[in-house]
C-alpha cells in the first residue's frame, strides 16, 4: 500500500511541476525589455523577419526609434481571442478588426483613441484635413478614431471582373468551319476588346461544350468563383441590366439600393439556371475557392472565365490563348457592369495599445509610413531588397520588374510586410511609378470595363454606424446574406427552375431584414454625404 | 493504547480476509468494534450508517487518491469554466472582467438578440434534425455490429473484421471531409460519373444541394465511428458467460435466437447507460465538420445553431450572443438528459442517477 500511496503522490507532484512548467514558458514571452517597442504583426513564415528588412532599419536610423516586431501566425491570430491582452506589446499590426471591434475596444479603453494625438502625426493629420472622406470612414460611434488606415487608391478594386474568353478555339472553330449559327466572326476580330451580344456568346459557350474542345472530357465551357472579390458571377448578372455586385447592394443615384428586388435580377438567374442546366457553366464555381479555380485552370481548360488578370489563372503557354470580352451586349445592344464595393480604404490595419508607455513616440514612427516612400516599400518590397531600381527617375521610384527566377508575386509576397500606407494618385503621379502589372488591369479597366459602368451607381463607401446601427446590421446581415446566398445557389443550380413565386416569397421572407439594412446604410449614407460635402 | 493497537491489527486481519470494500467487511469492523468498546458502539447505534462510513473510510480512504486526478480535471476543465456562462448576461469582450467593477451587465439582452433572429427556428431545427437523425442511425448500428462480430465462428476473421471498421476512426476530419468532396462534390467522382452516363447535363452536385446535406454527414459520420463504438460493446458481450450459450445450444436455440436471448439482455444496461449520455449530448453536433461541408447551396439545412453560435459570436465578436445561444443549448440538452434518465429509470430500471 505504501508502495501504492508513493506512486499516487509521485504522479501527482509530477503533473503539478510539469503545469506550472508550462505556465511559466507560456507566460515568459512577448516583453523585450531592450527595445523601446514591441509591436505584433500577423506574418506568415514564408515572409521575411520585419526586424531585419532594410524599409524598417531604415526607419528605425531616420526616427531613431527602436521596434521590435513579434508574429503571430494567422492561424495563430485568428484562435487568439484577446491580442489586445498580449502581455508586453504596445501596438498590434495588421489587426483585422472590424468596425465593432475598433469601437468595443476603444470604449473600453484599451485602444488608444489615435486623434487624441494629431500633434505627434503631421502626415497623419495632413491626410486627415485634404480628405474628408478618409477621416470619416476612419471614425467610429463616438467620433474617435482608433486604428491608422491602410490606402491604397489604383481605382482597380471597384471593377474586379474582366470576362476573358480563349481564342485559341475560337480559331479552331473557324477553322474548321463549325462556328455557331449565329455567330460572325473572323480571325481578325480575335483580340482584346472582342465585341460579343450575350446570345453570341452563350452560342459559343454551347460549341466549346459540344466539341469537348479540351478533350477527354475537361472542357469547362465558362467559370467563375462565385461570391469571391474578384472573378466572380455580378458582371455576367449585371449585363441583364441590373448593378450587381456580390454584396447585391449598391448605391443607386444617391439611394443605396438591392439587385436582388429588381425584376431584371430574376431574369438573369433565370437564364443562370437555364446555362448551369446545360452544363455552359460549370457547377464547381458555386463550391470552389479561389486557390481551386486556378489550379484548374492552368492547363487551358477553361473556355472562358472571370478574373482580374489572366496571368495567375493560365500557366505561361496558355496565356496568349486568351482575351478579353467586352463586357457583353443584351439584345438592344447595351452593355452593363456593375461597381463592387470593396474599399480602397480599409480600417482597423494598426491599433496602439492603452498599455503603451510612450503613445507620442510610437504614433510617430508609425507616422513615417504614410510618406510616400515608406508607403511604396511597405507595399512592394524595399528599394535595397531589389523592389524598386536604386535610382530614381523625375522623383519618382521605379519599380524593379526583374526578380529573377521569382515572380513577382512571390517576390512581392516573401518582401512586402503591407499593412499601414498611403498611396493615392498624387503618390503615383508625383513619386511612385505604378507596377507595370498593376498600370496593365488599370489600363484594361480604363478601355474594355469603365466606360460600361452603370449611369448613376457608385459604390458603398466606409460608412460610420452608430453602435445600435453596427448591432442591428450585424444581426440582420447575418441572416440576410445566408438566406440570399441559399436562394441564389438553389436557383442557379437546382434541379428546377427558380419560380417568380419561389423569388417573390424569399424576399417577403427576408422582407424585415432587407428593409433594416437599407434604412440603416441610406441613414449612414446620408450623414457621410453630409460631412463630406 | 493497547486497544487501538489490537484493532490496527484487526483491521490488518480483516484486510487479508476481503480484500475489497464491501458489506461484510464493514460489518465485521463493526463487530470488532463493539467487542473492543462498549461506549462507542452506543454512539455507533445512534448514527450507523455515518459510523460505517467513518471505519470505512479510515480503511480503504487512500483509494480516493485515485480518483484526485480525475476530480481536479473535472473541476478544472468542467466546473471553474462554468462560470463563463455569466457572459451571456454581459455586454463582455475578451480581457473584460467577468465578476469586477468593470462588468456591463445587461440582462437579457443578448438572448433577445440571439432569439430575434430571423432564421432562429431553422436554425434550431436544422440542429435538432441532424442530431436526431444522427442518433437514429448511428445509436443502433454500432450495436448491431458488434452483435454480429460476436457471433461469428472464427477468431481470425472477427478480428480483421474489428480492424477493418474501426480503422476509418483514425481519419482526421479534413482529409475525411476532402474525401468526401472528391467523391460526392462538384466535378467528384459521381458528378463525372453521371455526366458520363448521359443524366442531367448539370451532373450530381451533392454538396451544393440542401437536401444531401444529411445524409451525407450522418452516414459518412457513421461510416467513420460505427466500429470504434461497436468496441464499448464487444468488451461487455466478451463478458457473456459461455454457459448461457451453451445452455441455450443445449435447448436447441438458433444462433440468432442466442442472439436476442443471450446477447442482447446482457449488454441491455450499457446499451441504455449510453443511450441515456447520448440523448444528453443530442442537440450538439460539433461545428467543425458541419463548417466544412457547408457550401452556399447547401446553407439552408447546413446552418445549426453551433455553426452559428461559431461565426456570430467568435468571428463577429459578439460573444454575448454566441454564449448565449450556447447556453440556450446546453439547457436543451441538460432537459433531454433528465427525461432519458426518468423514462429509462420507469422502463428498464436503469439510470444513471
Amino acid at each position: 500500500m505504501k508502495k501504492i500511496i508513493i506512486g499516487v503522490t509521485s504522479a501527482i507532484l509530477w503533473v503539478v511541476c510539469v503545469t506550472l512548467f508550462v505556465a511559466f514558458a507560456m507566460g515568459g514571452g512577448g516583453a523585450n525589455a531592450e527595445h523601446q517597442f514591441t509591436v505584433l504583426t500577423v506574418k506568415e513564415d514564408a515572409v521575411k523577419d520585419y526586424n531585419t528588412m532594410p524599409v524598417f532599419r531604415e526607419l528605425e536610423q531616420e526616427t531613431g526609434i527602436d521596434v521590435n516586431w513579434i508574429y503571430n501566425t494567422s492561424a495563430q491570430y485568428s484562435n487568439n481571442t484577446d491580442p489586445v491582452g498580449t502581455k508586453g506589446i504596445d501596438a498590434i499590426y495588421h489587426t483585422g478588426f472590424s468596425n465593432l471591434k475598433l469601437y468595443d475596444y476603444g470604449r473600453r479603453g484599451r485602444i488608444v483613441a489615435i486623434d487624441e494625438y494629431l500633434d505627434s502625426m503631421p502626415n497623419f493629420s495632413r491626410i486627415l484635413t485634404a480628405r474628408p472622406d478618409i477621416a470619416e470612414a476612419l471614425k467610429s460611434p463616438d467620433g474617435h478614431i482608433y486604428s491608422l488606415p491602410r490606402v491604397e487608391e489604383m481605382g482597380l478594386k471597384a471593377y474586379p471582373n474582366i470576362l476573358y474568353i480563349n481564342k485559341a478555339w475560337i480559331e479552331r472553330l473557324i477553322d474548321e468551319n463549325k462556328l455557331p449559327e449565329n455567330v460572325s466572326l473572323s480571325k481578325e476580330d480575335l483580340r482584346d476588346g472582342l465585341d460579343l451580344y450575350r446570345s453570341e456568346f452563350e452560342a459559343l459557350l454551347e460549341q466549346f461544350k459540344s466539341q469537348d474542345m479540351a478533350g477527354g472530357g475537361k472542357t469547362v465551357p465558362l467559370t467563375f468563383v462565385s461570391g469571391n472579390w474578384q472573378g466572380n458571377e455580378s458582371d455576367l448578372i449585371a449585363s441583364f441590366g441590373v448593378p450587381e455586385n456580390r454584396e447585391h447592394k449598391t448605391v443607386l443615384n444617391g439611394k443605396i439600393t438591392f439587385t436582388i428586388e429588381d425584376e431584371k435580377w430574376f431574369n438573369a438567374i433565370t437564364e443562370m439556371h437555364d446555362w448551369c442546366s446545360r452544363g455552359l457553366i460549370s457547377s464547381s464555381s458555386f463550391d470552389q475557392d479561389e486557390s481551386q479555380f486556378l489550379a484548374h485552370g492552368q492547363d487551358g481548360r477553361y473556355g472562358a472565365f472571370y478574373w482580374w488578370e489572366k496571368d495567375t489563372v493560365l500557366a505561361k503557354e496558355y496565356r496568349d490563348d486568351y482575351i478579353i470580352v467586352l463586357p457583353l451586349k443584351d439584345d438592344d445592344g447595351n452593355r452593363y457592369v456593375g461597381v463592387s464595393n470593396e474599399q480602397e480604404v480599409e480600417k482597423g490595419e494598426c491599433v496602439i495599445l492603452d498599455a503603451c508607455e510612450d503613445k507620442e513616440g510610437l504614433l510617430s514612427y508609425f507616422d513615417k509610413f504614410f510618406e510616400p516612400d515608406y508607403s511604396a516599400q511597405l507595399n512592394y518590397g524595399s528599394i535595397k531588397s531589389g523592389a524598386f531600381l536604386p535610382n530614381k527617375e523625375n522623383g519618382k521610384l521605379i519599380p524593379n520588374d526583374d526578380h529573377g527566377e521569382q515572380s513577382a508575386d512571390d517576390f512581392r509576397m516573401r518582401n512586402a510586410p503591407y499593412g499601414v500606407v498611403y498611396l493615392t494618385q498624387e503618390t503615383w503621379n508625383d513619386s511612385v511609378q505604378m507596377e507595370s502589372r498593376a498600370q496593365l488591369r488599370l489600363d484594361n479597366l480604363n478601355n474594355y470595363v469603365k466606360p460600361y459602368v452603370f449611369e448613376g451607381v457608385t459604390s458603398i463607401p466606409n460608412l460610420n454606424y452608430t453602435q445600435q446601427e453596427l448591432l442591428d446590421l450585424n444581426t440582420h446581415e447575418f441572416s440576410l446574406s445566408n438566406n440570399i446566398a441559399s436562394w441564389y445557389t438553389q436557383a442557379v443550380i437546382g434541379n428546377t427552375a427558380p419560380t417568380r413565386d419561389s423569388w417573390q416569397s424569399m424576399l417577403s421572407v427576408n422582407r424585415n431584414s432587407i428593409d433594416a439594412v437599407l434604412r440603416i446604410n441610406q441613414a449612414a449614407y446620408d450623414r457621410y454625404v453630409e460631412a463630406t460635402a | 493504547m493497547s486497544n487501538e493497537l489490537t484493532t490496527a491489527a484487526l483491521e490488518d486481519q480483516l484486510d487479508q480476509q476481503t480484500g475489497a470494500v464491501d458489506e461484510i467487511g464493514v460489518d465485521l469492523v463493526e463487530q470488532a468494534y463493539e467487542a473492543l468498546d462498549g461506549e462507542s458502539a452506543d454512539k455507533k447505534k445512534q448514527h450507523p450508517k455515518w459510523e460505517a462510513w467513518k471505519t470505512n473510510f479510515r480503511r480503504h480512504g487512500w483509494i480516493l487518491l485515485f480518483i484526485i486526478p480525475a476530480f481536479i480535471y473535472v473541476l478544472i476543465f468542467c466546473y471553474v469554466p462554468m462560470y463563463g456562462i455569466l457572459v451571456a448576461f454581459q455586454d463582455y469582450m475578451p480581457g473584460d472582467s467577468i465578476i469586477g467593477s468593470g462588468t456591463t451587465w445587461i440582462g437579457f439582452q443578448n438572448f433577445k438578440t440571439f432569439f430575434s433572429n430571423p432564421n432562429f427556428w431553422d436554425y434550431f431545427l436544422n440542429t435538432f434534425l441532424l442530431c436526431i437523425f444522427g442518433f437514429l442511425v448511428g445509436f443502433p448500428l454500432p450495436i448491431i455490429v458488434a452483435l454480429l462480430l460476436n457471433s461469428l465462428r472464427s477468431k481470425k476473421v472477427k478480428k480483421g473484421l474489428q480492424i477493418l471498421y474501426y480503422a476509418p476512426h483514425f481519419i482526421s476530419l479534413v482529409v475525411m471531409v476532402g474525401m468526401l468532396k472528391l467523391i460526392f462534390g462538384s466535378d467528384g467522382l459521381l458528378d463525372q460519373l453521371s455526366r458520363q452516363m448521359g443524366g442531367d447535363a448539370g451532373g450530381l452536385k451533392l454538396f451544393l444541394t440542401p437536401e444531401a446535406f444529411r445524409p451525407l454527414f450522418i452516414f459518412s459520420g457513421n461510416w467513420q465511428d460505427f466500429g470504434w463504438s461497436a468496441i464499448v460493446y464487444l468488451a461487455a458481450l466478451s463478458g457473456v458467460d459461455p454457459a448461457l450459450h451453451e445452455a441455450a445450444k443445449m435447448d436447441g436455440a438458433s444462433r440468432f435466437r442466442r442472439i436476442f436471448s443471450v446477447d442482447l439482455p446482457a449488454i441491455l444496461p450499457t446499451i441504455v447507460m449510453l443511450m441515456i449520455l447520448s440523448v444528453g449530448n443530442l442537440m450538439s453536433c460539433g461545428y467543425e465538420k458541419v463548417l466544412l461541408m457547408q457550401t452556399a447551396g447547401n446553407l439552408e439545412t447546413s446552418e445549426i445553431l453551433s455553426t452559428y453560435v461559431y461565426k456570430f459570436g467568435l468571428m463577429n465578436g459578439q460573444y454575448g450572443v454566441g454564449t448565449a445561444a450556447g447556453l440556450f443549448n446546453s439547457v436543451i440538452n441538460v432537459v433531454l438528459l433528465v427525461i432519458a434518465n426518468f423514462t429509462s429509470k420507469k422502463l428498464t430500471n436503469n439510470s444513471m442517477w
